[in-house]
């Protein structure tokens, strides 16, 4: 009787996949007088709850126009809203709304997938000691870190300073290609002051918050903080993992009012790293070594916050920065 | 000694007569009896073998076969008498025996005779010049106008008269050297020596042939001067030649000495106290096979103890095994009495009468409910457990015994940062190649091998986390040591890095596999050329080290890496049966 019923489930389940829904949505659709897609204008905040389940109607939709919605050019997002709401039959003179968050949700959702593009693109590009914009970019990450001490040569042990490997940072950009220097780039640029004291915290294994001496009695030995730029690099791998997955979506559809870019994605690598850098000291680990632990961790609760669909990992940014339109 | 020299030479010259037709063609025959007819010389056997004619006269075979036949006979060269020949022909004339005999006797008795005259001559000419008027007579003066040796007696004698006591007469030691003299102008006595590359087989020269004859214009040196040097260097080889010979002996002295030690014995030994006593030194080659015994004997000892810990492990297992199979066993018992009783419950019930059926019906219930928990809980045990009677084992290297299917192994992979060593991890495990990120502290994964499994902790290569690769060293028994073979620069790097790694005491015992990594990329340095960079060969004596060439990208040789440390790690065989 049990697994009857278990079989009977999967195959109603299985059904209502195949077919049911579009035949419930109908009845939803004839009975208030509203597509989905209203439906969900109407019924959602903006933010990513709304883009969310936009982009689900559209992927699952049978329309091959509302399909390629998903994966067209945004110069043309604004023709293909008019277009869907013609096929709709929608009134955009009785439904003002409707267009303008259609398009706004459009916009993020082109926009989240053009940024994969360029971060991916970034990525792949090496690190090239021939190429003099690369040159000048490393160059200027010394510059903004260590504004003080003049870097003595291209290849110098100085660079184990802010926390490369060895003498030529170049190595350790291997995995991450450009997109590593960018973001350390940008933090040390745009959140210059978050990064200085994050350097000064990783040449000296000491809390500012919360004077620790028997932590400090421990560790002095091992004398080992964590290296500031390579962590920079770990996290922009935890980042760009995030990104690929998808589970960032909610946050820059939440931050990102109309087209998320890169530098919403690095905003989102300075503040993961302002967290790590908490979490670390919260986690309290013996010596670097747990590194990778106190990573995963970290990783795990970003996702756990993430399902939240409400939730924006920095909503804490200036408004200069974001150019932030009222949502 | 010149004089010596040249009495010897004397003496041969007037010996020489009765040799030398002996030391001709033949080498030791002696010419004293010859063919008549030819005038051959006899010989033992062969043509010139001397054949008896009827006559009386002896001719050599050879001659006999020319005569000239008469019918059947030959007539005597000598005096033309006829021999008759049988069948045979000269052949079967007889050999004359008698002279045959003769011969061989000369011939033996040519042969000591000039040997002894040789070993005399040597005697002579070394010490002793005889006196020329009394052969038994040893001379000491010699005359410088005579020209003879004359012993002191004989010097008084023949020089008494007035005339011959003016000779002057010096002592043998201060003979003056004769002056010999040139072979073309036999007036003129050889003064000068030719120096010209072209003369060197005739330099001598006398001052006509300086002037008019064959050496004219000719760089000549002054024939004293000349032999004066030639001794001066002969002298100089003397002295060479007696100190070889003085190192030659003293190698020989010690290599005597060597052999006594190799052999040992008795050797006489002074005590404190003064008494002599022998006492017996073992030689090397004694101490080297008490030195075999022992390993061998400690060997056995710890092979025994091995085996023994082996097979207690054995025992342990199998002990072990059985008592859970028999705690199974004895759950299974109950699990049967419980169903039984169960089934029995239900039979009686079924006999009763419908009121009680219906009032037991919650107690049936609550029975069957156990019944289907102990069966799903049977079906779980059964799906968890295979019941398998076998006992795999397997043997490490150090003689310990491994039961179950796979052996566990821990592995360390270290090297300098950016060497490749999360990308080789990585690529073993999942068989794909990805460009990771820097490692900052440590990753760990587990990598099955054939019947092996690595447990591989990969740790940060940066320079801060150096130090902290001794936490890992600990139950370790391999290390991978990761080198950049394209990055020449830090091979010295490197080079130290792998040199602080091996004084560590817990890896003492530990396997060195050495990936020379990125080998695909062109200009890399090749195995052999980074064994000889590194010398590996010094700086890994005394463990069991490998070097692999290797390449992250496609996995190339990686696999042959971990084939070297399963044969390190498992004794021999055991892979390819388990």
């Amino acid at each position: 009787m049990k697994h009857f019923l278990r079989v009977f489930t999967q195959f109603f389940v299985f059904l209502y996949c195949k077919c049911l829904w579009r035949g419930l949505k109908l009845v939803v659709r004839k009975f208030t007088g509203r597509c989905e897609l209203q439906r969900i204008c109407y019924n959602n905040k903006p933010g990513a709850r709304r883009t969310q389940k936009i982009e689900s109607s559209l992927r699952y939709s049978k329309n091959e126009l509302m399909q390629s919605a998903l994966s067209i050019h945004p110069d043309k997002v604004e023709k293909t809203v008019d277009d869907i709401m013609a096929l709709k039959k929608i009134n955009p003179d009785t439904n003002p709304q409707l267009g303008i968050s259609l398009q706004a949700s459009l916009l993020q959702i082109v926009g989240y997938r053009n940024l994969v593009a360029e971060v991916e693109k970034l990525r792949r590009e090496p690190y090239d000691c021939e190429n003099a914009e690369h040159e000048e970019m490393l160059m200027k990450l010394w510059k903004e870190l260590r504004p003080d001490t003049p870097l003595t040569s291209r290849i110098s042990k100085q660079w184990c300073e802010i926390g490369f490997q060895g003498s030529d940072p170049k190595t350790d950009f291997r995995g991450m290609g450009l997109l590593g220097l960018h973001n350390l780039l940008y933090f040390a640029e745009h959140d210059k002051s978050a990064a200085l004291q994050m350097l000064q915290d990783s040449l000296q294994p000491k809390h500012n918050e919360g004077n620790k001496p028997e932590w400090e009695q421990k560790n002095f030995d091992k004398a080992i903080g964590y290296s500031f730029a390579i962590v920079g690099i770990n996290i922009t791998d935890l980042a760009y993992s995030l990104l690929v997955s998808g589970a960032l979506k909610t946050h820059l559809y939440n931050v990102a009012p109309e087209m998320p870019n890169l530098q919403h994605f690095q905003q989102t690598f300075c503040y993961l790293m302002q967290e790590f850098q908490r979490f670390w000291i919260e986690e309290d680990p013996s010596d670097i070594m747990e590194f990778n632990r106190v990573r995963s961790k970290f990783h795990r609760r970003i996702l756990r916050q993430l399902k939240n669909p409400d939730m924006a990992l920095c909503p804490h940014f200036a408004a200069s920065d974001l150019h932030l339109v009222n949502l | 000694m010149a004089a010596a020299g040249i009495n010897k030479q004397g003496t041969v010259v007037t010996m020489e007569p009765c040799f030398r037709h002996g030391r001709g063609a033949n080498g030791s025959t002696v010419k004293v009896l010859e063919c008549g007819v030819c005038e051959d010389v006899f010989s033992l056997q062969g043509d010139k073998v001397p054949r008896l004619l009827l006559c009386g006269h002896t001719v050599c075979h050879d001659c006999l076969t020319r005569l000239p036949l008469h019918g059947r006979a030959v007539r005597c060269p000598f005096d033309r008498q006829v021999t008759e020949l049988g069948d045979s022909g000269v052949w079967g004339l007889k050999k004359n025996f008698a002279l045959l005999e003769l011969l061989e006797r000369l011939q033996n008795g040519a042969t000591n005779q000039s040997g002894m005259s040789e070993d005399a001559l040597k005697g002579m000419g070394e010490c002793i010049i005889r006196c020329d008027e009394d052969e038994s007579h040893t001379a000491s003066v010699y005359c410088t106008v005579c020209a003879t040796h004359l012993c002191g007696e004989c010097s008084q004698l023949t020089h008494s008269t007035r005339t011959l006591a003016k000779h002057r007469r010096v002592p043998l030691a201060d003979k003056p050297h004769e002056k010999m003299l040139c072979p073309q102008h036999q007036v003129h006595a050889i003064e000068f020596v030719c120096l010209e590359e072209a003369c060197q087989s005739g330099p001598l020269m006398c001052c006509v042939c300086k002037e008019y004859g064959k050496h004219q214009g000719h760089k000549h040196a002054l024939l004293e001067s000349e032999a004066n040097q030639i001794r001066a260097s002969i002298l100089d080889m003397a002295h060479c030649i007696r100190s070889f010979t003085d190192e030659v002996s003293e190698y020989s002295r010690k290599l005597v000495g060597i052999v006594q030690q190799i052999e040992g014995g008795e050797q006489i030994v002074e005590d404190g106290v003064g008494m002599a006593h022998t006492e017996h030194i073992p030689g090397t080659a004694e101490s080297a096979r008490s030195c075999v015994r022992a390993y061998f004997s400690d060997l056995h000892e710890t092979l025994c103890r091995q085996e023994e810990m082996a097979l207690s492990v054995v025992d342990a297992h199998v002990r072990e095994r059985l008592i859970w199979l028999r705690q199974q066993q004895e759950d299974m018992t109950i699990l049967l009495s419980q169903v039984s009783t169960a089934c029995l419950h239900c039979e009686k019930t079924l006999q009763q009468d419908d009121c009680r059926v219906v009032l037991a019906k919650q107690e049936i219930s609550c029975l069957l409910e156990t019944l289907q928990k102990q069966q799903h809980q049977f079906t779980e045990l059964a799906d968890h457990i295979q019941l398998d009677a076998g006992i795999p084992v397997t043997f490490t290297k150090d003689n310990r015994v491994h039961i179950g299917p796979k052996m566990e192994i821990r592995v360390v992979t270290l090297g300098l940062d950016g060497a490749g060593k999360t990308t080789i991890l990585f690529k073993l495990k999942q068989d794909e190649f990805m460009q990771p990120i820097p490692t900052i502290g440590f990753n760990v994964e587990t990598v099955e091998y054939k019947n092996l499994k690595f447990t591989i902790w990969d740790v940060g290569g940066k320079h801060k986390l150096r130090p902290l690769w001794k936490h890992y060293y600990l139950n370790t028994q391999a290390v991978v040591f990761v080198i950049d073979s394209c990055h020449r620069d830090r091979l010295m790097e490197a080079h130290s890095e792998l040199a602080k790694l091996l004084t560590e005491k817990e890896l003492r015992d530990a396997l060195l596999l050495i990936f020379a990594n990125k080998q695909d990329v062109p200009g890399a340095v090749s195995v052999e050329e980074m064994t000889e960079l590194l010398s590996l060969h010094k700086l890994c004596c005394g463990r069991s080290w490998h070097i692999q060439g290797c390449d992250a990208r496609s996995g190339m040789g990686l696999h042959e890496g971990l084939d070297w440390l399963s044969r390190q790690l498992v004794a021999a065989g055991v892979l390819d049966v388990a």
